[in-house]
């Protein structure tokens, strides 16, 4: 038998070691096989069928940059960490258990570093960093009233930064929920989800910690992408996310859940479609709850798209309108074509997206966060138990 | 045939190939080639010096002309997904990227044929044919990335190629365009069609390097009416081989027997969470679909005989949700054994069923004998063995090690009555072994062959035929 001609040595790549940068942690990223798996699960390969714009490209052009072949200044690199959504999406698909989303923060916080970030990233950095600022836009916009110092023997409601001066109510409707069961400590900053996902991973810890230290004990939270980085540096058992709390509660007590009553429209039971929070599903693994408490107001319909990114994704709304508006297009198509009378959400981010994108079209769809849905159900029921 | 040699692209070609497809689809940055120097197969790397991004069969041929005329080595690709290194562009040149040709066509009940264009995906053009109640066949554990046209140029298989055969058995008619820029159509919409030399036939598996596929005919059946599936745990892998002979021996012909030995049932359960029973030797996933009636017998058969045969467990999926995810968990071996170390070298030796066993002891003995930690799986059902050998490169000469001993897999598999690639093709990854497979003579009508088709050599070179 033969043994390896020329041209085969001269494809083979050394697999050793090529004085690594020590930007990204080798384990994770050895992790990669290039299968594949993960390019029908990726909105923006979905949009090109260019494999730059795909998880397995991205990690190639990761090692590249890690082994010296490309710099940061690379057109191709600058572009794609900033294309990434950073929806994650490709790691519940990928069968080597690759975390992109680990891979992909570490990569923004060398390719973002300082002044390489883009100018509207650093801005939301720094404006999220001012605690009394974002109180004060809290208070203005009649969020729910903060009770004070934390309750040790209270789950502990975290307001958002943006959640709170965006849309107020969610936090409102989460009292009414829970009464008695949650308080709203005062002095809450960012938790710095948006420093991690933005090219500054330590801001995003320091922040979390922070806010973990305001907050002793279980924090709750109402929106996806918060609550997994928070659990990411609080621990899992510390934070617990709107849906899971619910279905967790009502399901080990059904007596002591509220009488819901259903949630009508034109005279029918509502017909109520979902958008997931990406890191809720793909980093944590939520995605029965909150299909489960619609389903118990309203008449739920999946739609195809619902677990897939709508295109908001943090900052990138902000970042990359043009291309947000693309990936969003898909889901308000699909919300038209399903003829919905609202439309779940269990993130700000997404919230926001899907409002705007909804107003665009003068769709009669309108959006409401999961909590809203729940305290109209309330509402429409015979109220909390006795 | 001279070789060509790789020369860069100079700057009047790149122009002519903007001119052909458009600014946005011709990327030569570093950044750019890099994500395109790689595919699905570890250890292999080759740097091309422009990726361009066809829309159309008129821009296929336009840029094959050039490339003729040029000299300019072109190395087709749909999704990169083969795992023989047949996509990586070793002499440079351009990788024509076949992704945004990615239509469903046609399906039609009436014929039985659907057509697609070259980069629709397996799965696009299965679910396609699902929605009219028809089903294509061919499932290649890729299916869900890999492309249509990709499948054929490798032919590849399956995990039901015991009952329904592998890509070759469905593909009817193809457009084509030859590396001088003709574009000729091959068979068509017709089962019976002898006018001249079967050129489908010898398309399908040409692995790029005689023409690029533009445009596929395939033919569909109609969906079974029902499907299921079973598992039989067994203490070696071995028994499962022998039961999978037993099968066959006892007169069932079931669309699916596929097995895993004990370290691809651990990363296959890290990776889905099934319950499978982590401390069996082997596992054997078999399935059938038909009839209900027709099924729900051939199960109770397969089931009694891997019993007889000592399983240590046998089960049947409860539906076809259950059903689909052993399937899929199936499809996902080969990634999910990355779990274990940072290289998976996996190899795809066929031998006739009844020498399964035998082969899968050889293994076994050929792992010991080159220290390497081999975890194998594969399509039982058609003799084809994916031994997949995990190791962390840092590990001294390991790398040396495992490409010995799948040095000694192949001529085993020979020995045996086998082949040494029964669905992943040659590629660039198992050329060195070739000529031990095909012998003198027919490697010298292979390059005649390649000659007539593409004289000036540009295609894929390096590859089949070079």
């Amino acid at each position: 038998m033969s043994g390896p001609d020329d041209a085969r040595d001269e494809a083979r790549e050394d697999a050793g070691p090529v004085a690594p940068r020590g930007i990204f942690d080798p384990d994770l990223l050895s992790a990669c096989i290039s299968c594949g798996f993960c390019l029908p699960a990726c909105p923006t390969y979905s949009l090109t069928q260019d494999e730059r714009s795909s998880p397995r490209g991205r990690i190639s052009l990761m090692r590249a940059l890690e082994e010296g072949r490309l710099d940061e200044d690379d057109p191709t690199l600058v572009e794609q960490a900033s294309f990434c959504l950073g929806c994650r999406a490709c790691e519940p698909v990928c069968p080597a258990g690759v975390q992109y989303g680990a891979l992909f923060e570490q990569w923004r916080d060398h390719q973002w570093r300082g002044r390489r970030a883009p100018v509207r990233a650093r801005a939301l950095r720094a404006a999220t960093t001012v605690t009394p600022a974002i109180t004060a836009a809290g208070v203005l916009r009649g969020a729910a009233r903060r009770t004070g110092p934390a309750d040790v023997d209270k789950v502990h409601l975290m307001l958002g930064c943006a959640e709170r001066a965006l849309f107020p109510g969610v936090s409102r409707a989460v009292v009414e929920l829970l009464p008695g069961a949650v308080d709203v400590p005062s002095g809450q900053g960012c938790c710095g989800a948006l420093h991690g996902h933005n090219g500054d991973s330590a801001e995003g810890v320091r922040l979390a910690t922070a806010l973990g230290d305001r907050m002793p004990g279980t924090v709750l939270v109402t929106a996806g992408g918060c609550a997994t980085h928070l659990a990411h540096v609080l621990g899992r058992d510390r934070v617990r996310e709107l849906s899971e709390v619910h279905v967790e509660r009502w399901d080990a007590a059904p007596d002591a859940a509220p009488a819901l009553g259903e949630v009508r429209a034109g005279g029918r039971r509502a017909r109520v479609g979902l958008q997931d929070s990406c890191h809720l599903r793909n980093g944590r693994g939520v995605v029965r709850q909150p299909r489960d408490l619609v389903a118990r107001v309203a008449d739920y319909v999946e739609l195809p798209s619902a677990g897939r990114c709508c295109g908001s994704a943090g900052t990138y709304a902000m970042l990359r309108p043009e291309d947000s508006r693309a990936v969003l297009d898909v889901h308000l198509d699909e919300i038209e074509a399903a003829d919905l009378d609202h439309l779940v959400v269990v993130n700000v981010v997404c919230q926001r997206q899907l409002v705007e994108g909804l107003r665009r079209r003068r769709s009669r769809t309108t959006v409401l966060h999961l909590a809203e849905l729940l305290a109209v159900a309330l509402r429409a029921g015979c109220g909390p138990p006795a | 045939m001279t070789p060509v040699t790789r020369t860069g692209l100079d700057p009047v070609a790149l122009d002519t190939l903007r001119g052909i497809v458009g600014e946005r689809y011709v990327l030569t940055s570093d950044g750019d080639v890099e994500v395109y120097s790689r595919d699905a197969t570890p250890l292999f790397r080759g740097r091309p010096d422009a990726v361009v991004l066809p829309a159309s069969t008129a821009e296929v041929s336009a840029v094959l002309t050039l490339a003729t005329r040029l000299g300019i080595p072109v190395t087709p690709r749909g999704a990169g997904s083969n795992l023989a290194a047949a996509t990586i562009p070793e002499h440079g040149g351009i990788v024509l990227v076949l992704t945004r040709m990615n239509k469903v066509l046609e399906v039609s009940g009436a014929e039985l044929l659907a057509v697609v264009q070259a980069g629709a995906t397996t799965a696009a053009l299965s679910d396609a044919a699902a929605a009219q109640g028809l089903l294509y066949a061919p499932d290649p554990g890729s299916r869900t990335v890999s492309t249509v046209a990709g499948n054929v140029a490798m032919c590849a298989g399956g995990l039901r190629g015991l009952k329904y055969g592998v890509t070759r058995n469905y593909v009817l008619g193809l457009e084509v365009v030859l590396p001088t820029g003709e574009v000729i159509r091959t068979g068509g919409r017709l089962w019976k069609d002898v006018a001249g030399y079967d050129l489908t036939r010898l398309l399908t598996g040409s692995e790029g390097t005689l023409a690029v596929i533009t445009e596929v005919t395939v033919g569909l059946l109609p969906l079974p009416a029902a499907s299921g599936t079973g598992v039989a745990y067994f203490d070696h892998l071995a028994d499962a081989g022998r039961a999978v002979a037993q099968i066959i021996a006892d007169g069932v012909l079931p669309a699916t027997l596929e097995f895993l030995d004990n370290r691809c049932i651990n990363a296959v359960e890290d990776f889905a969470g099934l319950g499978l029973d982590r401390a069996a030797g082997a596992l054997l996933l078999f399935g059938d679909d038909g009839a209900a009636d027709v099924v729900a017998r051939s199960l109770e058969r397969m089931g009694t005989t891997c019993a007889a045969i000592g399983a240590r467990g046998v089960t049947t999926a409860r539906d076809v949700a259950e059903s689909e995810a052993l399937l899929t968990a199936r499809r996902c071996s080969l990634p999910a054994l990355a779990r274990l170390a940072p290289v998976t070298m996996l190899e795809d030796a066929t031998v006739p069923r009844p020498r399964l066993a035998e082969m899968v002891d050889r293994i076994d003995a050929i792992a010991a004998r080159h220290d390497v930690v081999c975890a194998t799986f594969g399509h039982a059902g058609d003799g084809n063995l994916h031994p997949t050998i995990v190791f962390d490169p840092a590990d001294g000469d390991v790398r040396e090690r495992a490409e010995a001993a799948f040095a000694d897999v192949f001529a085993a598999a020979m020995e045996l009555g086998g082949t040494i690639t029964g669905e992943h093709g040659v590629g660039a990854a198992k050329r060195p072994y070739l000529r031990a497979r095909l012998g003198d003579d027919q490697l010298a009508l292979l390059r005649r062959l390649k000659t007539a088709f593409d004289p000036a050599g540009i295609l894929n070179p390096g590859k089949l035929g070079s």
